[in-house]
């Protein structure tokens, strides 16, 4: 089995979570008043604030830390950081943009064949699990890459990791994996 | 016995005497071993006659040392904590397990994994039962036993997700493969529940031929075994000419209707649904289908393949239509009115912002953003996706002027395109910078970049790439600013209201020195009882709320009748007696209470205690009404059940001071009424004492 796919498998990047300081503490009541795209959440603390052009959501707390998600690359999400912080900025925040991280990658890839998740589990035992009365898919966590994937039967997979290079090294670590257990196409033979 | 060696001659020949419990080498006569212990039971002779058998019972698991109380008395004291935790646990599972029906060999298979689970400290931070059920369920799926998470879960009303989160940890930690859930396990039991008489046998057997079908026709992966087991025992009962309806399957499956339907569907849709009944007995057909979720994502991807031609289509037909689109655009913009709103500033500093920007760039190039700008303006006003493909089209134009990096038929393309030059600072760092020559003739013109690490660790923001106008349209104007507080402090006023509140009760109680630091709980509010006598607030918080069900009600009822009446005589010096005691323990509990109820602004319904201590409260009630002038600010400040606790005096009492401060004595009775019931928790104790208490005064005085 070749793990390396001539088919070039796309590993759409659909989600990318990243947080940043400003470094000076917030009004929100100001934000919220004075900016566009923002709901104030009084109760829990914090402006959800939206940005049209990298289409992303982030979440400003009072103590100057922000939640940036929805961006769908790594550098889409500094960029709407930046931008974000410019917009506080301008309302007149003495922000500086510091600590910068990409906490979280979420890619989705689509295998072209189904898989079946039992063998699959099977094989790899205490690294993935499979529960069907609680999740459709199984779960396999790969420890020293600190990424997730969950695998569906119907052959697609998301995977999460902390960044865009971990994730993709899952894939190519897990497709050997499914290659193994796929679902032959209305054929006789099983696998 | 086993025949030693002597010690001192070598003699094998030793001579055991049980009577004397000695054993002795015949050839050279060496005592070797006196007072032989002997594994025999022995009998005492108890009181009466019984001859009882000497020795104490030691549980397995139990501590180490001996027991030292006798005649098995099992108390949990002296036992070390760990014991007590095994011992606990072993409870909870004999119980839980024989509501599941598990035999004892299960359970005790469940307490070994408690066992390990306890030393692998993984109890902690969880709730037991969570971890109990974890275990049994574990049992269960290493058995292979019917049994459900979703058994589990009903027995002890938790969430199942929950569950199946401990147990997967729980699995994960003890490194054990529990097989995978087969559904044919429960057939079954799902059979026996739907009640089939004497066919249940006939009919599981049907049911088992069909699950094991659709597991051929990969219906049974990612899919909750139980909809499976439900759908087949549907079609095997109809089969057996049963009439099982939809309803009576899912309440014995636990899945609901949609699933069950859709199970049916996709059955149908298998070649097997085509064979006759007796076909399917016999014949086993070979093929095997796709799962239905891969031939629902197949068709999904058929249909999107159509819609990207017809859009392709569609892109040749604007093309021409564009270019028409963008003279019309460019003519208009010229004799348009100015822009008003968000877009006025945008339009504004188009041109001064662009040619700083853009100062190496050639006019055509100027000409062809500002006609991006106006699409991307235009977009938000017409349809998204003509105008992304005019995009696209300029994109594709544009491609050799600016070599766009991130241009193409994609949601970026429309945005990236309007700030093509700006970013290209940005841009120019990408690893993708195929067309960094060009790149960095703008990137000259920019205002020199700055590396972005240097900046990140500065603190100071990079302000390339960010647009201006484009973040002034994220900031509102004065006129919309104020719209927009009218609005919020509409909405909000209720929030506001309360931190208002909030604020003004610290204040004030920070003046009086009496401000503690609380950590936020959120509150329930309650809402007052409105009565104009003792009486009647009595009875009607006693039917909004019953709170210790060991009370009885009905005797405090009659109580607060009974006694004005009698024991009048004994009243009053009762009275005179109680304030003093209760006057000094009073006050130490006012202060006490207060500070608990510092931050209280909510007024509590009063505890069933306050009926209790009604009688000897109202009697302190004339010292605590001083007292309460004093502290008015205060709520509550009432000495609730700390009278209860007291010998219950009287209600005669009650009358007195009433009738004194009439008008007082309602909203005085109100608020002592209105105490925390967290203090009736804390001295519910003391209510049982007092019932008790209650019954011995009742038998003086009547």
């Amino acid at each position: 089995m070749d793990s390396s796919n001539d088919e070039a498998l796309d590993i759409i990047i659909t989600n990318v979570v990243a947080t940043f300081r400003t470094r000076c503490h917030l009004n929100l009541r100001t934000i919220a008043l004075e900016g566009t795209n923002v709901i104030y959440k009084p109760e829990v603390g914090k402006v959800l604030m939206k940005l049209r052009k990298p289409k992303i959501t982030a979440s400003i707390w009072s103590s100057g830390k922000i939640i940036c998600t929805g961006a769908t690359s790594e550098d889409d999400a500094k960029l709407g950081a930046r931008r974000l912080a410019r917009v506080l900025q301008k309302l007149g925040f003495k922000v500086r943009f510091s600590a910068f991280k990409v906490v979280n990658v979420l890619a989705v890839c689509s295998m072209p064949f189904a898989i079946h998740l039992i063998d699959f589990t099977k094989n790899n035992r205490p690294i993935a699990s499979y529960e069907p009365e609680l999740h459709p898919a199984a779960t396999y966590r790969i420890k020293h890459l600190k990424a997730t994937i969950q695998v569906f039967s119907t052959g697609s997979i998301t995977v999460t990791g902390p960044n865009v290079q971990n994730v993709a090294t899952a894939v190519e670590q897990v497709y050997p994996l499914l290659f193994e257990v796929q679902k032959p196409l209305k054929k006789k033979e099983k696998s | 016995m086993s025949s030693r060696v002597c010690r001192t001659c070598g003699g094998s020949d030793i001579d055991v005497d049980q009577a004397r419990g000695s054993a002795v080498c015949t050839s050279c006569g060496s005592v070797l071993e006196d007072n032989i212990i002997v594994s025999e039971v022995q009998f005492v002779e108890g009181s009466g006659g019984v001859s009882s058998a000497v020795g104490q019972f030691v549980s397995a698991d139990g501590p180490v040392k001996a027991p030292l109380l006798g005649s098995g008395f099992h108390t949990s004291v002296g036992k070390e904590s760990r014991a007590q935790t095994l011992q606990g646990g072993k409870r909870q599972i004999q119980q839980l397990g024989s509501q599941l029906q598990l035999n004892q060999h299960c359970l005790d298979t469940a307490f070994n994994f408690f066992k390990m689970v306890v030393s692998k400290h993984l109890t902690r931070g969880r709730k037991t039962e969570h971890v109990i059920a974890a275990c049994l369920y574990l049992v269960c799926r290493t058995e292979g036993t019917p049994h459900m998470l979703l058994d589990l879960s009903d027995l002890l009303q938790v969430n199942v997700y929950i569950l199946g989160k401990t147990f997967l940890l729980l699995a994960r930690e003890l490194c054990i493969n529990a097989p995978a859930i087969d559904p044919c396990l429960y057939i079954p039991r799902f059979a026996h529940m739907l009640e089939f008489g004497v066919k249940t046998h006939e009919v599981s057997m049907t049911a088992l031929r069909l699950v094991q079908r659709m597991k051929r026709d990969w219906m049974h992966t990612g899919r909750r075994p139980s909809g499976l087991c439900g759908a087949a025992l549907l079609v095997a009962a109809r089969m057996h000419k049963f009439r099982r309806t939809v309803k009576d399957v899912i309440s014995v499956v636990k899945v609901c209707q949609t699933t069950l339907r859709k199970r049916l569907t996709e059955f149908e849709d298998t070649p097997t649904s085509q064979l006759t009944i007796d076909e399917f007995m016999k014949v086993d057909l070979e093929q095997e289908c796709d799962p239905p979720s891969f031939i629902a994502a197949q068709h999904k991807a058929k249909m999107q393949q159509l819609e990207q031609e017809l859009a392709r289509k569609l892109d040749d037909v604007e093309g021409e239509i564009s270019c028409y689109k963008d003279e019309i655009e460019t003519e208009l913009e010229k004799s348009r009115p100015k822009l008003r709103g968000i877009y006025a500033a945008y339009a504004k500093e188009i041109d001064p912002e662009e040619a700083e920007v853009l100062s190496s760039t050639s006019d055509p190039e100027e000409q062809e953003v500002e006609d991006d700008e106006l699409q991307a303006a235009t977009q938000h006003l017409t349809q998204d996706f003509l105008c992304q493909v005019i995009q696209e089209e300029e994109g594709r134009g544009k491609k050799t002027d600016d070599n766009e990096v991130e241009a193409g038929p994609d949601m970026e393309g429309a945005g990236s395109q309007r700030q093509a030059a700006p970013l290209a600072a940005i841009l120019g760092k990408l690893p993708s910078a195929a067309s960094l020559g060009l790149q960095q003739t703008l990137d000259e013109s920019e205002t020199g970049e700055k590396p972005d690490d240097e900046q990140s660790e500065g603190g100071e923001l990079d302000l390339d790439g960010i647009d201006d106008q484009e973040i002034d349209k994220y900031i509102l104007n004065e006129k919309e600013v104020q719209v927009k507080t009218e609005l919020w402090m509409k909405q909000n006023a209720d929030y506001l209201k309360e931190q208002k509140e909030k604020e003004e009760r610290i204040k004030k109680e920070k003046e009086q020195g009496t401000y503690k630091e609380k950590p936020k709980k959120s509150k329930k509010k309650k809402e007052q009882i409105q009565a104009s006598t003792a009486g009647e607030a009595i009875e009607r918080m006693l039917e909004k709320k019953k709170i210790s069900s060991k009370i009885n009600y009905d005797v405090l009822r009659d109580l607060n009748r009974g006694g004005t009446g009698s024991g009048g005589g004994s009243s009053p010096s009762r009275a005179s007696s109680d304030p003093p005691n209760t006057n000094t323990t009073a006050r130490k509990r006012l202060n006490r209470r207060r500070r608990k109820k510092a931050n209280d602004t909510n007024r509590d319904l009063a505890a069933n205690a306050s009926i209790m201590g009604k009688r000897v409260r109202l009697l302190i009630s004339s010292t605590s009404k001083r007292k309460k002038t004093a502290v008015q600010a205060e709520n509550s400040v009432a000495i609730v059940t700390d009278t209860s606790t007291e010998a219950a005096a009287e209600v005669t009492p009650d009358p007195e001071p009433v009738p004194s401060s009439t008008p007082t004595a309602p909203s005085t009775v109100l608020e002592e009424e209105e105490d925390e019931e967290e203090e009736v928790e804390e001295e519910c104790v003391s209510a049982l004492q007092l019932v008790g208490d209650y019954g011995c005064e009742e038998e003086e005085v009547f």
